[in-house]
């Protein structure tokens, strides 16, 4: 039978591994499932049947207003989104603007981000035109009066700012994105892929259009408070979201099959099976899910070392 | 080595740097540490001039000939524009012990912008959350759960979602519950004597912390995600797009 003292080492040990070795641990499962991917099943939540229904509503030609406010630091989560977002308003032929009230950074990534989903859908060549099909209009500093600005009028909120068009610098209003457009009921949504607080500053002003939202994994609890109330149209949350609306592009809602993907509130919303559906949310979900089962494990172990060593006093 | 593939091992040497300091406190750690910071100091920079006071302050104050005015025509110079350099130098004097009541202006204005939205931004945000709380508790049929109105015709699809199912009035109070309670913790200003408003405030107490649990695992979920980027970025962008199949 084991002392009393060996079981209490025994405890000690279990509560203090070594710190080097957990993070070694953490790197070794965070990076298998991206090596071997793991299939995982998914049922799309209501949140994100909305986000993904609402934009295949939407006859073709429409404008919508972005506001991308995520740089490299969230690429985990709002890259992913922006992916998601991007492909199915590119497929749909859905001109697009975007701003910034977050971070200078912010356009610049968006920019790049853009190029390179319009290159993946056309096959290698762009196929969305800068200027023609997009702008993207650049970041502005003062968030809560701009903001209130874009509400009011949204031409004069964004008049001066330029973009790169085929022949140079041009100014963003006079771009065919904004032709038709002299309020902002004139775009059928403001959608912000955020990171940051900019999700309350635009809830809070923005009253002439619908608003969705696609948020870091951190801001869900917050935001579907706002989701329940009706002020927001569709919710993307973190990874879920994403791995929710690759989903979602591949098999659509209430399309009969294996995978179907069923919704009360709605009728037969078309996937794009064949396409290029799957992204960062079907290569990241399996991994978090065996990061977290390494954490409750270490959880699980500290706690009964923690036991141990209190059993053995 | 083309610049694609350089770009990126640059990025997996300065992730491997910043990781670095897991294990302890080193140079090659500080090193990366600096560069970053420059960066990001040196990009402040430039936007805050391109994206911020050209456009925004300068352009306007000198105006733009025909030559440079990006297909909207020349504009006229407002000369009055130049009135806000002073305004906005005048929140560096906090550092001057003598003149730092001067910042006191800039900071008056900003306080005097925000705090004018504030009523109308209050009631766009907290106003729908208010009136959805007011949630109806007493079903109007008997039917248990909603019945599914995939395929129905608009007017029978009407006619489900007027009625209050069972099940929903159960979601309902609960809801209606978890609010009351909550409210009830809040209740600071007076001493609470009686013994339902204090079980509902311990009640709250447990359903925050449960909130708070919640709320936290999201943190943690996110911040995985963050790593698990971190490795997509080196195993499958660097390595097995960058180095393999080049």
């Amino acid at each position: 039978m084991a002392s009393r003292s060996s079981i209490a080492e025994l405890g000690n040990k279990l509560q203090s591994l070594p710190k080097p070795a957990l993070y070694l641990i953490l790197f070794l499962v965070a990076s298998l499932p991206l090596i071997k991917p793991i299939p995982l099943p998914n049922s799309p939540d209501p949140a994100s049947i909305d986000f993904y229904a609402h934009l295949m509503e939407l006859p073709e030609g429409s404008k919508i207003l972005i506001c991308s406010d995520w740089t490299n630091s969230t690429r985990g989560e709002s890259m992913g989104e922006m992916d998601a977002l991007l492909r199915v308003l590119m497929r749909r032929k859905i001109k697009f603007a975007v701003y910034s009230i977050g971070d200078g950074q912010a356009p610049r990534v968006a920019r790049e981000t853009i190029a390179r989903i319009s290159r993946e859908e056309g096959g290698g060549q762009p196929l969305y035109k800068p200027y023609e099909d997009y702008v993207v209009i650049g970041f502005f500093p003062n968030g809560e009066g701009q903001t209130a600005a874009v509400n009011t009028n949204v031409r004069a909120a964004f008049a001066g700012k330029t973009d790169i068009s085929p022949t140079g610098q041009r100014e963003v209003v006079q771009s065919p994105v904004f032709e038709g457009i002299n309020s902002l009921a004139d775009f059928k949504y403001l959608i912000n892929v955020t990171a940051s607080s900019t999700n309350t500053v635009i809830l809070e002003r923005i009253k002439k259009t619908n608003l969705m939202f696609a948020v870091s994994g951190v801001m869900v609890p917050e935001n579907t408070v706002y989701y329940a109330s009706g002020q927001l149209k569709g919710l993307l949350g973190g990874i879920k979201g994403v791995y929710d609306m690759e989903t979602l592009m591949e098999y659509g809602v209430n399309n009969p099959g294996p995978h179907m993907v069923t919704s009360a509130a709605y009728g037969q919303i078309p996937g794009f099976p064949g396409k290029a559906n799957t992204g960062k949310g079907t290569a990241y979900y399996p991994a978090l899910h065996v990061c977290l089962s390494v954490l409750i494990l270490a959880v699980i172990t500290g706690n009964v070392g923690m036991f141990l060593s209190r059993k053995g006093r | 080595m083309d610049y694609q593939l350089f770009k990126l091992t640059c990025g997996v040497v300065a992730i491997l740097g910043l990781y670095t300091v897991l294990y302890r406190e080193n140079k090659f750690y500080r090193f990366w540490e600096h560069v970053f910071l420059g960066l990001a100091a040196g990009y402040s920079m430039v936007f805050l001039w391109s994206e911020t006071l050209k456009g925004g302050w300068w352009d306007k104050m000198v105006g733009t000939t025909a030559e440079h005015a990006n297909g909207s025509g020349a504009s006229m110079a407002y000369p009055f524009y130049a009135a806000l350099l002073p305004i906005g130098l005048m929140g560096y004097t906090v550092f001057n012990k003598k003149y730092n009541w001067m910042s006191r202006v800039p900071i008056g204005i900003i306080l005097g912008l925000y705090s004018g939205q504030q009523i109308s931004a209050w009631q766009n945000r907290y106003v729908p959350n208010i009136v959805s709380s007011m949630k109806p508790v007493i079903p109007t049929t008997l039917e248990f759960t909603k019945p599914l109105t995939k395929g129905l015709s608009k007017e029978a699809t009407a006619a489900i979602n007027a009625n209050l199912y069972p099940s929903q009035a159960i979601t309902n109070i609960i809801f209606l519950v978890t609010l009351l309670s909550v409210l009830s913790y809040f209740l600071f200003s007076f001493d609470v004597k009686s013994k339902i408003i204090h079980r509902m405030s311990l009640n709250g107490r447990w359903l925050l912390m449960i909130g708070f649990g919640a709320i936290f695992g999201s943190t943690v979920m996110m911040r995985f995600t963050l790593l698990i980027d971190r490795m997509y970025f080196i195993w499958i962008e660097w390595f097995k797009q960058g180095i393999l199949h080049r």
